[in-house]
């Protein structure tokens, strides 16, 4: 399938490609929370009080994509949590007033799906809807039920994305359970931090995708796959296996995306597979932009996509460079080294 | 309570209970209609919900019947009145 547009949300400048003229942002937080733009424009006021932060970035992603192509058959997000902080507002409310009455909007937004349902009626949208929130796989899920759709030959044309939104219960159970880091570090020293956990992030990227190339298509999306509990060497067969089904080998990726996120308890995935099998690749990274979130590996097709259309990413992005020109990436994204996608991409 | 005082603590409740967006207090005119095309809010059935569930939770105030919730939440000055008829003083 082929990226035709594209927005995202992000903890950098990311919604008017400002990041590509003035370069990164450097966060020094715990949490790297995202810049959104003014939504006032493009959603009426009534709607935009009642929205969630992650139905606020998902509309205000999508809807300049579905207002501006209106031929879009259906909506297929990716997002683990949903709007997490309604959902656990409307839950603690259920506790607080003793199942009484509880306030229709945090349960009308509590759901994994309102950002697609929201979607589908601001836009009209009546075809083909789904969510899916698999965690740190959620939008690799996305991207393959948009392929199936496609491959069935149901629909033409699609927007996707991933979103997610921090929320405070969440990161603090996250926080004790041993996923973020215990000191604050800055998002340039993220990846060489050298201990254990990650930081907190948040987004949302949003994709009009098309079943048939055409003239203004910026990337495609050739394949998607992903593997649960995996050791090191079973990551390195899946993802021959992977390349070999779209009559590839390692050598012919030109570059990859690797989820490098800091915790010194994961990262050597991405250092294994390189030692491995890709020794010759230009090597790029994106957590320390956005920190980690799961859906983040929409940030990096957003940001390979990018690539593609010609635009300079930051230099804080690439941290390894060949000579060969770029034409197919692999994107590899795990989470918590449990979880891990694939995703391949190619120059359209 | 003095009324201005009630009037002021519900118009603070209002805007937090609806996430009015850019709307102050002074914004909320006593006897502008909550609902409808007259109104300036451009309030809709779900915020009536949710202004009974405020008059539940702040006032221990439970309506049950919709003829007479529609009265009470006509304006502020008819969600006071009824605040201060119905109440019961500690």
């Amino acid at each position: 399938m082929f990226i035709k547009k594209m927005y995202c949300i992000s903890p950098q400048n990311t919604y008017n490609n400002e990041i590509f003229e003035e370069g990164t942002e450097i966060h020094t937080e715990s949490q790297f929370w995202a810049k959104e733009p003014r939504y006032k424009s493009m959603v009426p006021l009534n709607l935009l009080r009642r929205m969630s932060k992650s139905v606020r970035m998902g509309v205000g992603t999508a809807m300049p994509l579905i207002n501006e192509f209106d031929d879009i058959e259906g909506v297929i997000i990716g997002s683990a949590n949903g709007s997490i902080k309604k959902s656990i507002s409307f839950l603690n409310q259920i506790v607080e007033y003793n199942e009484g009455t509880l306030t229709p909007t945090d349960f009308v937004q509590s759901t994994s799906n309102s950002i697609a349902g929201t979607l589908a009626l601001m836009g009209k949208i009546t075809g083909y809807n789904n969510t899916h929130v698999n965690n740190g796989i959620a939008f690799e899920s996305a991207l393959l039920d948009a392929l199936l759709l496609f491959d069935e030959g149901q629909v033409k044309r699609l927007i996707i994305g991933g979103v997610e939104e921090i929320s405070q219960a969440n990161y603090n159970i996250d926080v004790l359970r041993g996923m973020f880091k215990k000191e604050t570090v800055s998002s340039d020293n993220l990846l060489s931090s050298g201990t254990e956990g990650t930081v907190s992030g948040e987004g949302a990227a949003m994709f009009v995708v098309d079943a048939c190339k055409s003239n203004d298509s910026i990337a495609e999306i050739v394949d998607v796959d992903q593997i649960c509990f995996p050791d090191k060497n079973e990551i390195v067969d899946k993802i021959r296996s992977f390349l070999d089904r779209n009559n590839l080998v390692p050598d012919d990726i030109d570059a990859l995306f690797l989820g490098y996120n800091g915790d010194a308890r994961t990262d050597f995935y991405y250092d294994y597979i390189q030692k491995q099998i890709f020794q010759q690749q230009s090597v790029f990274v994106y957590k320390n932009l956005v920190a980690d979130f799961y859906t983040v590996s929409s940030f990096a097709v957003w940001l390979a996509a990018n690539l593609f259309s010609g635009k300079s990413l930051p230099e804080e992005t690439m941290i390894k460079k060949s000579g060969k020109k770029i034409n197919k990436i692999l994107i590899y994204n795990h989470y918590e080294g449990t979880q891990h996608g694939f995703i391949l991409m190619s120059a359209p | 309570m003095e009324n201005n005082d009630l009037k002021l603590k519900l118009k603070n409740q209002i805007i937090e209970y609806l996430n009015l967006i850019d709307v102050e207090v002074d914004d909320l005119k006593d006897d502008a209609p909550l609902f409808g095309p007259d109104g300036d809010l451009g309030l809709d059935s779900i915020d009536s919900v949710e202004l009974l569930v405020l008059l539940e939770r702040e006032y221990k105030l439970k309506i049950t019947d919709p003829k007479e919730g529609r009265k009470i939440l006509e304006d502020i000055n008819s969600m006071v009145s009824y605040i201060e008829d119905n109440v019961v003083s500690d």
